[in-house]
C-alpha cells in the first residue's frame, strides 16, 4: 500500500510538472494558432540559463533570469518568425517551429556538450518522508509551486481584463480586434506565459531525481504532448487534468513494471500515448475539447 | 452645416484583389446624427462598415481607392484596434458575441480600451441601464442568451468603449417584430445620449424610422440618398425596400401569379407524410425551452412556427432534425418515431434542414457545399470515386447537373464556383437552403430562411419556396420573423411564446388573435 501511495504521489507531482508544460502548448495555440514544437527547446534554454548562472549569481536570481529569459525567447520567436509568415496557416507554422526547435537544440547541445549541468537548487537531493511515503523535496516544491501557478493563471484568465481579452481573442480574434483588443499583444502575452511556464517546469525536471541539465531535457517536454492532446488542444483546465492523468499512469507503469513485464520493457514511455489514443477513440475532441454552449 | 464626423470619399473596395465590392462610394455622417445605409443583400453594406472599422483584411478585402476621414484624420494606416481607441466601434453582423464568456466578461472585453476605472464603471451602469435584461443575466454565458439578448449584448459590448460613432451591422437580423421595435428605441436612446450612429439595415422600415439621413447602396454604388422622411416617400424605396405588406401583413400570393420555374427536379421516390408533434417538452438543465407543445404538419403543406426570440422555435426544429433530444413527448413522421432516432437516420426518412446560424463549409465552394447535401443519394463508394471509375464519373456528372438545377431555382447559379466565405449573409442562407433541397427531402425544415434579406428578396424567396414545394410536393416547416413572408407563404401557423403554444390557425386567424398581438406582433401588425 505504501508503495502504491508513493508511486501515486510521485505521479501526481510529475503530472503537475507536465501540466505546466502542457498549459504552455495550449496558451500558444489559442493565442496565436501555432502548434509550438519548439516548446521543448525553449524549456531547455530556460533550464540552461539557470544552470549556467546559478554559480555566479545564486540559484534564485538565476531562476528569475531563466524564467524571464525563456519568456523573452518565446516572445521573440513569435515577433520575428511567426508574425512574419506570409501565409499564416497552422501547418506552415508548425513546420517552422520544428525548424526553430532544431536550431535552438543544436546550439544548446554545442554549448552543453556531454556535460550534465547542475541546476544548483537549494533542495538538492533531499527527500521528504510522511507516513512512510518518501518523495524528493524537489517534487514536493514543484507540486506546491505548480498549484500556486495554476491559481494565478485562473486569476489572470477569470478576473483580469488582460486575461479576459486573451480569452476573447482566442475565441474570435476578428471580433476581439473590433473591440480594441490588440492581437499582437495577446499573442506576445501567450508566448511569454508559455515560455515562463516551460522554464519553471524545466528547473524541476532538471532537479533530483534527474541528474541535471542535459540536451535530452528538451525531449521531456514531448511527454506533455499527450497531455495537451488529451485535454483537448485548447483547454487550460484540460491540460492540467490530463497532465495529472498522464503523470500518474506513467508513474504507476514504471513503478509496477515488474508486474507488467508481459507488456515488455520501457512501458513508461509508451503508456502516455496509449492512454491518449484510448481516450481519443471515445472522445475525439479530448476530455475538455471545445464543446461550446451553443444554440444551434 | 455641422462638422462632419465621418466622411467617406469615392471609396473602392475589392476582395481577393479581384472581386470589386464597392465603387465610388461617398457618404458623410454629421456629429450627433443617425445615418442609415439601406440596400439588398450583397450590395456591399457590410463591406462599407468593415472599410470604416478597418477590419477588411480578416475577410481578404482591401481598400483600393478613395479615402475615409474621421474627425478630419485620414484612416488609411490604422488597424481595427486603433479605430476603437479613435472612437469608432462596430457591432458586427450576426452579433459575434463571445459565446464562452459570460455577459459581464463580454462587456469587459468591449471596455478593454478604457483605462480610467471610473469611466469604465459609468459605462457598465449606462449599458445595464439601457439593457436591464443583461443586468439580470450578467453571469450567464453569452452563447446561452436568446437572439434578442445576444443583439443587446453585442450593442452593449460596443458601447462599453463609449464610442463617438457606433457602427451597427443589421441590428434587427433574426429578431421578432417586437424586439426589432425595442432595438429601434434603444438606438434612439443611444443617439439621445450623444453617440452618432451609422446603421446598416435590411429592415428599411426600421432603418428609416431611426435615421435622420439615409443612403441606398446597390451593387456596390450609392444610388440614392437624402433625409429619411423624403426617401421613405419615394415610390422606388416603397416598392423595393418597404414593401406594401411591411406595415400590414397581407398574403402576397394573391398579388403575384405563381412563377413558372423552368427547372425540373427529380421528384422524391417517397411521398411527404404527416408530421405529428405531441406533448413535446425540452429542458436544458433547469431551463424549460419547450413545454407540452403539440402541432401537426399535414403532408404537402407549408407550416410556419413563429414567436418572440427565445420562444423555443429553433429548439423545436432542432428536436425534429435530431440535434437535440426531447425530454418528453414524441414526434412522428408518418409511422416513424423521430424522437427515437439519431440524426443521420432522421435524414434517411427524408427530413432535411437549414440552420439559423449558418453552418456551411466556409472554405469549400458553393457547388461542393450543395454536393454534400447529395451525399445520402449518391451510390458510388469511396473506392469507386477515388479510382474515378466510369460509373462514378457518370454519377458525379449527373449530380453536378442536379446541383446546377437547384442553384438555378434559388438564383445562386452564378455563385457556384465561389467559396462560401466570400458570400454575403443572404446568399449563404440561399446556399443552406439549396443544400437541404439537394438531399431531396420530403419534409424540409427551414430556420429563418430569409433573415438578412430585403423585402423584395424575401418575396422572391417566398416564390422560390412555393415553387419548390409545388414541384416536389414536399412538406415545409419554417421558422421566420419576416411577417409578410410568413403570412404570404404559410398555410397554417403555430405561435410559440416562452416554450408554450399560444395559438394555431390560418394566417388570418393568427393575425387577429389578441394573444399573438400582445406577445409577438405588437404594433407592427396594427
Amino acid at each position: 500500500m505504501t508503495y502504491f501511495l508513493t508511486q501515486l504521489a510521485n505521479g501526481l507531482s510529475y503530472g503537475l510538472i507536465l501540466g505546466l508544460i502542457a498549459v504552455g502548448f495550449v496558451i500558444v495555440f489559442t493565442s496565436t494558432g501555432v502548434l509550438n514544437f519548439a516548446h521543448g527547446s525553449v524549456l531547455l534554454s530556460g533550464a540552461y540559463l539557470v544552470a549556467s548562472l546559478q554559480g555566479p549569481i545564486g540559484f534564485w536570481a538565476a531562476a528569475a533570469v531563466g524564467v524571464v529569459g525563456a519568456a523573452v525567447l518565446g516572445v521573440l520567436i513569435n515577433a520575428l518568425l511567426v508574425r512574419n509568415l506570409a501565409e499564416a496557416n497552422p501547418g506552415t507554422a508548425a513546420i517552422l517551429m520544428l525548424g526553430v526547435d532544431i536550431v535552438l537544440l543544436t546550439e544548446l547541445t554545442r554549448r552543453i556538450g556531454n556535460n550534465v549541468l547542475s541546476i544548483g537548487a537549494p533542495w538538492g537531493a533531499d527527500v521528504v518522508s510522511v507516513g512512510g511515503i518518501t518523495l524528493p523535496t524537489s517534487r514536493v516544491v514543484a507540486a506546491g509551486l505548480a498549484i500556486v501557478v495554476f491559481g494565478l493563471l485562473w486569476f489572470l484568465f477569470a478576473r483580469t481584463g488582460a486575461g479576459i481579452a486573451m480569452r476573447a481573442a482566442a475565441a474570435d480574434s476578428d471580433t476581439a480586434a473590433m473591440m480594441g483588443v490588440r492581437p499582437s499583444r495577446t499573442g506576445a502575452a501567450g508566448w511569454a506565459l508559455a515560455g515562463a511556464l516551460a522554464a519553471v517546469a524545466g528547473i524541476f525536471l532538471a532537479s533530483f531525481p534527474a541528474p541535471g541539465v542535459a540536451p535530452t531535457l528538451a525531449l521531456s517536454s514531448f511527454a506533455a504532448i499527450p497531455a495537451w492532446v488529451l485535454g483537448g488542444f485548447d483547454s487550460v483546465v484540460g491540460a492540467i487534468v490530463s497532465g495529472l492523468i498522464i503523470g500518474v499512469v506513467t508513474a504507476l507503469a514504471v513503478g509496477y513494471e515488474a508486474e507488467l513485464h508481459f507488456l515488455g520493457r520501457g512501458l513508461g514511455e509508451v503508456v502516455p500515448y496509449a492512454v491518449m489514443i484510448l481516450v481519443l477513440l471515445v472522445r475525439p475532441s479530448g476530455l475538455f475539447g471545445r464543446k461550446e454552449a451553443v444554440r444551434v | 452645416m455641422p462638422d462632419p464626423l465621418l466622411t467617406v470619399d469615392d471609396l473602392a473596395v475589392a476582395y481577393d484583389s479581384a472581386v470589386q465590392a464597392l465603387r465610388g462610394v461617398s457618404l458623410r455622417v454629421d456629429s450627433g446624427s443617425v445615418v442609415a445605409v439601406l440596400g439588398s443583400n450583397g450590395a456591399g453594406k457590410t463591406t462599407l462598415l468593415r472599410a470604416i472599422s478597418r477590419s477588411l483584411h480578416s475577410v481578404n478585402g482591401a481598400v483600393t481607392g478613395g479615402s475615409i476621414h474621421f474627425e478630419g484624420r485620414n484612416l488609411a494606416q490604422r488597424d481595427a484596434s486603433q479605430m476603437v481607441r479613435a472612437g469608432i466601434v462596430q457591432v458586427p453582423e450576426g452579433r459575434r458575441i463571445f459565446r464562452d464568456l459570460t455577459v459581464e466578461e463580454n462587456l469587459r472585453v468591449g471596455g478593454c480600451t478604457v483605462r480610467d476605472k471610473r469611466a469604465r464603471k459609468e459605462a457598465y451602469d449606462r449599458v445595464f441601464d439601457l439593457f436591464p435584461a443583461l443586468a439580470e443575466r450578467r453571469d450567464a454565458r453569452g452563447g446561452l442568451l436568446s437572439g434578442g439578448q445576444q443583439q443587446m449584448l453585442a450593442m452593449g459590448r460596443a458601447l462599453m468603449a463609449s464610442p463617438k460613432l457606433l457602427l451597427l451591422d443589421e441590428p434587427s437580423l433574426g429578431l421578432a417584430p417586437q424586439m426589432v421595435e425595442q432595438i429601434g428605441d434603444i438606438i434612439e436612446q443611444i443617439h439621445a445620449q450623444g453617440t452618432s450612429v451609422l446603421l446598416i439595415e435590411q429592415n428599411a422600415a426600421m432603418g428609416l424610422r431611426v435615421a435622420d439621413h439615409a443612403y441606398v447602396l446597390e451593387v456596390g454604388a450609392i444610388t440614392a440618398s437624402g433625409p429619411s422622411a423624403e426617401l421613405a416617400a419615394t415610390d422606388e424605396i416603397r416598392d423595393r425596400y418597404l414593401g406594401v405588406g411591411s406595415t400590414s401583413p397581407q398574403r402576397t400570393a394573391a398579388v403575384k401569379e405563381p412563377i413558372d420555374v423552368p427547372v425540373h427536379l427529380q421528384r422524391p421516390s417517397r411521398k411527404a407524410q404527416q408530421l405529428r408533434v405531441e406533448d413535446l417538452t425540452v429542458r436544458f438543465g433547469g431551463l424549460t425551452a419547450l413545454s407540452n407543445v403539440s402541432f401537426t404538419v399535414e403532408a404537402g403543406t407549408i407550416h410556419a412556427l413563429i414567436g418572440p426570440n427565445g420562444a423555443g422555435k429553433s429548439t423545436c426544429i432542432n428536436v425534429l432534425g435530431g440535434a437535440y433530444r426531447a425530454t418528453s413527448g414524441t414526434v412522428h413522421y408518418g409511422d416513424s418515431k423521430v424522437t427515437a432516432l439519431p440524426s443521420h437516420r432522421i435524414a434517411g426518412l427524408g427530413v432535411a434542414r437549414s440552420f439559423q446560424n449558418i453552418s456551411l463549409s466556409l472554405e469549400a465552394t458553393v457547388e461542393d457545399n450543395l454536393l454534400v447535401g447529395r451525399h445520402r443519394l449518391m451510390h458510388a463508394g469511396t473506392v469507386m470515386q477515388a479510382l474515378r471509375l466510369p460509373r462514378a464519373r457518370k454519377e458525379e456528372r449527373a449530380e453536378r447537373e442536379t446541383v446546377h438545377r437547384i442553384a438555378a431555382l434559388l438564383d445562386i447559379e452564378r455563385l457556384l464556383g465561389h467559396e462560401v466565405h466570400a458570400l454575403s449573409y443572404g446568399d449563404r442562407k440561399r446556399v443552406e437552403m439549396g443544400r437541404a433541397l439537394a438531399a431531396e427531402p420530403t419534409l424540409l425544415l427551414l430556420d429563418e430562411p430569409v433573415a438578412g434579406m430585403a423585402h423584395g428578396e424575401s418575396m422572391a424567396m417566398a416564390d422560390a419556396i412555393r415553387a419548390v414545394q409545388q414541384e416536389l410536393r414536399l412538406s415545409i416547416l419554417l421558422v421566420e420573423h419576416d411577417m409578410p413572408f410568413v403570412m404570404g407563404l404559410a398555410e397554417r401557423i403555430t405561435v410559440l411564446d416562452f416554450g408554450k403554444r399560444i395559438a394555431e390557425g390560418s394566417p388570418q386567424d393568427v393575425q387577429q388573435d389578441p394573444e399573438v398581438l400582445r406577445a409577438y406582433l405588437g404594433t407592427a401588425a396594427a
